[in-house]
């Protein structure tokens, strides 16, 4: 479980985050929507370790994310808005085994993996394809694989989306809901659009760094998302 | 222009010198380029460059590719030869001979960055200075920062064509000296953006400098030591003519 108590982020003396408390079960679908500047991305860069609090405490599955990052990146993985600077080697299977190389995966097991999760993700004619040369579908997808080889149990979408056409945006949601139903990865999902949080089971409502609405998608309410800036 | 800027592009391909051990690659681009400095004399600019053509076909490259990385210095070359018309018509040769020798630096460093992907010459650059280690420099970070100089070359020639394009939009040319602010400050803060993006990709995906196993593990084989030492008998041939 992903535990938040009292947390407080500043920024150059500026309150981005102000009193976040929540608790994301392990094989959940949460969605984190909001406007822009509503802090949703900063609160999920929390979860990953990329950002440590300034007061209170993140914990995934008990390990403090103060304490240790390592074990906290191993647990939850993070797929970015913009893949072009997410990948990091120019060879779609070398850039997936990166993550496994930081972990010690041993070579055999590595390329193992590698293969599997490309054949899972239908992208294995990616393989030796230059990442400068594939389309924003297929990085967003080799990003994805980047993430899903190193088998985390929670995996944070910042709006992954946002690049992408229907026909791929439509692809990507639904391989994130495969995940959540049939694989059980718990996902955050971070977006700004209402219409990506229809397979998510919980909704956050942020707005100027606070929660304002944390409860079952169900009892979201026009009210809440217009307090929140939303288009309804 | 920018767009089909290739270095840095591993093309796929099954050849000898793709297969062949990168630190033997590496270790033959440095001493072909140091070579192609020191030669002065025709009879050794030509059998030099028989050498390239001839591994240029063992590559496999197709030569389109190599002339577009070779294009965008055409300026540069341009102006080379200018300056040799104008200010030293007597050497015009001389202008001619450092243009070719550009050009065979540009062909050798095209060889390897498309005949190696990135993880091998990570690898083999980690191996190679290794004895760094001695003065407190890690081998790892240097072979991870020219890897990733390697991969975000076309992606800054990428942003470099879409705000030159958004600004003509808008400006409809780049002439006037405040022209050239407006297109550099986007572009910098794009880089500078783009660095952050990436660094906070590789610390979610627990990059650490102290990694123990590669993905492409690299072994000497034996075409590697035979090429060795072919490019050894290379390079004393070329000395000693």
């Amino acid at each position: 479980m992903i535990q938040i108590k009292s947390l407080y982020f500043k920024y150059e003396d500026e309150l981005v985050l102000n009193n976040i408390n929540l608790n994301i079960e392990e094989g959940s679908y949460t969605a984190i929507i909001g406007a822009n500047g509503s802090g949703k991305t900063t609160l999920a860069k929390h979860i990953n370790a990329l950002l440590l609090p300034t007061k209170g405490s993140v914990t995934v599955d008990s390990i403090d994310t103060k304490q240790d990052q390592f074990n906290v990146r191993k647990n939850v993985g993070f797929v970015f808005q913009n893949p072009e600077d997410q990948l990091v080697y120019s060879i779609v299977d070398e850039d997936l085994a990166f993550g496994l190389e930081n972990l010690g995966t041993e070579t055999k097991n590595m390329k193992k993996k590698v293969k599997e999760i490309m054949e899972d993700l239908k992208i294995t004619y990616l393989a030796k394809k230059n990442v400068n040369m594939i389309s924003a579908g297929q990085k967003q997808l080799t990003a994805l694989a980047g993430i899903l080889v190193m088998e985390p149990k929670y995996i944070v979408f910042d709006e992954p989306t946002t690049t992408l056409d229907n026909k791929n945006k439509a692809n990507i949601m639904s391989i994130i809901t495969k995940l959540n139903k049939k694989s059980k990865i718990g996902i955050i999902l971070v977006t700004n659009l209402l219409s990506d949080i229809k397979y998510a089971e919980n909704v956050i409502v942020m707005n100027n760094g606070e929660i304002i609405f944390n409860d079952k998608k169900l009892k979201l309410n026009k009210t809440i998302l217009k307090k929140a800036g939303l288009d309804v | 222009m920018f767009k089909k800027l290739t270095l840095g592009q591993y093309t796929h391909k099954d050849s000898i010198i793709h297969k062949l051990d990168p630190r033997i690659k590496i270790i033959a681009v440095i001493a072909l380029s140091a070579l192609a400095f020191l030669m002065g004399s025709y009879y050794k600019f030509a059998i030099f460059s028989s050498f390239i053509f001839l591994l240029i076909i063992l590559s496999r490259i197709h030569f389109s590719h190599l002339l577009r990385n070779i294009r965008p210095f055409f300026f540069i070359f341009l102006f080379i030869l200018l300056m040799y018309i104008f200010f030293s018509r007597n050497e015009l040769y001389q202008g001619v001979r450092t243009i070719w020798k550009f050009i065979l630096f540009i062909i050798i460093a095209s060889i390897l960055t498309f005949t190696t992907t990135i993880t091998n010459m990570v690898t083999a650059i980690e191996t190679l200075l290794k004895p760094l280690k001695i003065i407190n420099i890690n081998s790892k970070t240097i072979a991870l920062l020219i890897a990733l100089t390697i991969r975000f070359i076309p992606s800054l020639f990428l942003y470099v064509d879409r705000i030159k394009d958004a600004r003509l939009a808008r400006l409809g040319n780049l002439k006037k000296p405040r022209h050239i602010k407006l297109f550099f400050l986007p572009l910098l803060e794009r880089v500078f953006k783009s660095a952050s993006n990436l660094s906070d990709a590789m610390l979610s995906r627990n990059y650490t400098d102290k990694r123990i196993t590669y993905f492409n593990a690299i072994k000497l084989k034996y075409y590697d030591y035979i090429s060795f030492i072919l490019l050894i008998i290379f390079i004393v041939f070329i000395l000693v003519i």
